[in-house]
């Protein structure tokens, strides 16, 4: 019941929201304001990607880093989901919602929201905004949160090549866009800097513009499991909420896996821990932890902020060492060789 | 024909022999093709094990939603509201199944939540005589809504859900006939012509079989045997054909009609449980992912009759499955196989004087030929959508075959025959 109270004022919320937008920037300058009285008063706004909250991937990396914020900094944060198949017209009535309702800052998880915080962040000049995986909006208060993928999938393309007896692995991308192209290529070139006869099946579950491919487990697991049968023994699985899939795929098979963003050895089931090799750990959580508290401390910087293996924003998982072994040292290796720029990982 | 099916309740054992041999014999030769094509391309996947099961897997969701789909206009309901159907089906399956523990009332859960959405469907367009277009599309639209809202009211506190998700749901058990998976497994990988491919296609339909897939196939022959061999089934569809005779004769039109739309409701609701629990294991925000209204036209390819609707569900979950797992490479050798078709069909429209559509069979054969021969591999981007270029190209040669049930989509109101 309380619950149901709670859902219809954000319904009513949002209703006066979508009329306020009509009203132009003389009450935008007030939510705005509101926020910016003073740090005491910080309130965190999050809205997620496809997917959404229990992906165990891209946006739970996300939540991890805005429950951090919620326990040590002790602020008010609110987090919206998207809706399956929604225009950037919902994108924008959620941040405007957030940034109206007087929270600031807003973190936009996913490029999928460049368009409408493009709209958004000007109306709210004083709202710091950040976007997760995207750097196209000029705005002077929006940080881009961005990430060398290439840096970790390298790896963990080398931990699988090293892994595999039987020179075949795969790659599995939920959607084909330039980002999880970025997985793909470090991905490969990590696998054929090992092996370079290496061979290497490589599969999108959908075109954009239909993102139904970071949210299609059925799928995920259907693919993997013809990787598998066709003779791959290791799988990358860049594809948020399908990879839950391709893990059961994995365990049925009794063949190796390979998580992205989050570890996904701590949120596999206990029957499919043993076949996570490792994951690529790309910390939006530590990214959007940083960036609230650098908001509070008033030191937060426009533009972009970049995470790769040099500051810890890009890693490999060592959560299965069984399953490592000694490979481990090879792995620290080409990542010294990384940080030090001896090795640049391709983007595409 | 039309004439003969509605004064001959079933047809004469003649014309059912004449139509059983005629299907095995299109099984066959495409199977005997499918074969060929392997041993060409060396492309194992087109018929191996693997491939057979993903099929049933992909097969089994849209074939229950072109089933609901069939009784529903066989009664004369058009029903488009089978994607809302499944929504409530799967979201049904996952509220049943995890707060009891246990799948099999996860099973039930989803066939009441589909029901529920049939009998919703049915009050609006038999009671109150709603356009069935209108109906259908509302509850489309409706079903996303209420699950999002009672996810958010029951999964969000619950560990591993979500507003769009529910947490992990307990699984079925997978059945296999015992004795034939590792036996058929060995013969297979030989990949001997013909004896290795009937072991891919034995092996992947006996084995790790789940039980609502089971369920699936088994209501293809009983809404076969319900529809046509019952008392009950010949009143559902003469409300399909002429609702106002039928009512002269005494069916109770409203009723038949009513207990077909919700029967569709259960079957799309089975399609759901066969999403939420099977395919994946916990209920997601748009599951259904279009399924329903591919199932719609599979039911249309089908001809409105079990055993063909089930083919176009099988040959829609056979692409699928070949590009999602095959990819670029299987359905490439696809090609092939689409090119000498065309050529072939071009030749019986020049044999049957039929100058114009011989030719355009002609060129687009040949040009699916050249592209064949220029290139190894298929980009992407059109892989992706190869099941539903094959159903735009069935249905298109198809369509001309097709008679949907006389009185599908018409408003009936009672005594509106005087």
């Amino acid at each position: 019941m309380r619950r149901g109270v709670k859902i219809v004022a954000v319904a009513a919320s949002a209703v006066m929201a979508l009329s306020a937008a009509g009203c132009g920037g003389k009450k935008a300058t007030t939510g705005g304001g509101g926020g910016g009285d003073g740090k005491k008063t910080l309130k965190v706004g999050l809205a997620y990607d496809v997917g959404g909250r229990g992906d165990k991937s891209f946006n739970d990396a996300a939540y991890a880093g805005l429950q951090k914020v919620q326990q040590e900094l002790k602020l008010d944060v609110k987090d919206l989901e998207a809706k399956e198949g929604e225009s950037d017209n919902d994108k924008i009535q959620r941040l405007e919602l957030l940034a109206k309702s007087g929270y600031n800052p807003v973190v936009a998880v996913g490029f999928v929201y460049a368009t409408a915080l493009g709209k958004v962040a000007p109306k709210y000049p004083n709202t710091k905004f950040a976007i997760v995986d995207d750097n196209t909006i000029q705005q002077p208060n929006v940080t881009d949160l961005l990430f060398a993928e290439q840096e970790g999938s390298y790896l963990v393309g080398a931990a699988a090549a090293k892994k595999s007896q039987t020179g075949n692995i795969g790659f599995v991308g939920g959607v084909q866009t330039p980002l999880i192209k970025k997985f793909e290529a470090g991905y490969v070139a990590g696998a054929k800097k090992i092996n370079p006869k290496i061979k290497i099946q490589i599969k999108y579950i959908s075109q954009p513009p239909d993102f139904s491919g970071f949210k299609d487990p059925a799928k995920g697991k259907t693919i993997a499991q013809g990787m598998y049968d066709q003779g791959a023994d290791v799988v990358y699985v860049a594809a948020g909420l399908s990879g839950s899939g391709s893990l059961e795929a994995a365990a049925s098979a009794k063949k190796w896996f390979i998580g992205v963003d989050s570890d996904q050895w701590q949120t596999a089931s206990a029957a499919e821990k043993p076949y996570v090799l490792t994951s690529m750990l790309k910390r939006v959580d530590t990214a959007v932890f940083n960036f609230v508290k650098s908001v509070g401390d008033g030191t937060v910087q426009k533009g972009d902020l970049r995470f790769s293996l040099k500051n810890d924003g890009i890693d490999y998982a060592t959560s299965n060492p069984s399953a490592l072994g000694d490979m481990t040292t090879t792995l620290n290796d080409l990542k010294q060789q990384i940080i030090s720029g001896k090795i640049t990982p391709p983007e595409k | 024909m039309i004439e003969q099916e509605i004064r001959t309740p079933a047809p004469r054992t003649g014309d059912r022999e004449r139509r059983r041999t005629r299907m095995l014999a299109v099984g066959g030769g495409i199977f005997i093709a499918l074969i060929l094509l392997r041993l060409i391309t060396g492309e194992s996947d087109i018929t191996s094990s693997g491939t057979m099961g993903a099929t049933l897997a992909l097969a089994v969701p849209i074939g229950m939603a072109a089933l609901g789909g069939m009784w529903s206009e066989r009664s004369g309901v058009v029903n488009i509201g089978l994607e809302g159907m499944m929504t409530f089906g799967t979201w049904g399956a996952a509220f049943a199944s995890y707060f009891s523990g246990n799948p099999w009332l996860g099973l039930l859960g989803g066939i009441v939540a589909g029901a529920v959405g049939g009998l919703l469907h049915a009050v609006a367009t038999v009671t109150f005589g709603v356009d069935h277009i209108v109906s259908g599309v509302a509850l489309n639209i409706l079903a996303p809504g209420v699950t999002r809202y009672l996810s958010d009211l029951l999964f969000t506190d619950e560990k591993g859900g979500g507003a769009t998700q529910s947490p992990p749901l307990p699984s079925f058990p997978t059945w296999s006939v015992p004795g034939v998976g590792k036996p058929l497994g060995s013969l297979e990988k030989h990949h001997w012509i013909l004896i290795s491919d009937l072991a891919g296609l034995v092996r992947g339909v006996l084995t790790n079989l789940s039980p609502i897939t089971l369920l699936g196939i088994l209501l293809v022959p009983v809404s076969y045997y319900l529809l046509w061999h019952t008392a009950f089934g010949l009143r559902l569809r003469s409300c399909g054909e002429n609702p106002v005779a039928a009512e002269s004769l005494g069916v109770k039109v409203y009723r038949m009609k009513y207990s077909a739309v919700v029967i569709s409701g259960a079957l799309a609701g089975i399609g759901g449980v066969f999403l939420a629990m099977v395919a994946s294991s916990n209920y997601q925000e748009g599951q259904v992912n279009g399924r329903g209204y591919i199932g719609l036209a599979a039911m249309i390819f089908g001809n409105w009759r079990p055993g063909m609707v089930a083919g176009g569900a099988g040959l829609f979950g056979y692409t699928d499955a070949l590009q999602l797992r095959g990819g670029a490479g299987a359905v490439h050798a696809m090609l092939l196989l689409i090119g000498i078709g065309l050529l072939a069909l071009a030749v019986w429209r020049g044999y049957r004087r039929r100058v114009v559509a011989a030719a355009v069979s002609a060129v687009v054969g040949a040009g699916v030929l050249v592209w064949f021969f220029l290139t190894d591999a298929l980009p992407r981007e059109i892989v992706t959508y190869s099941p539903h270029i094959t159903t735009l190209l069935v249905l298109a040669f198809a369509a001309q075959r097709l008679r949907m049930p006389a009185a599908d989509g018409m408003r009936y109101r009672r005594g509106g025959g005087h």
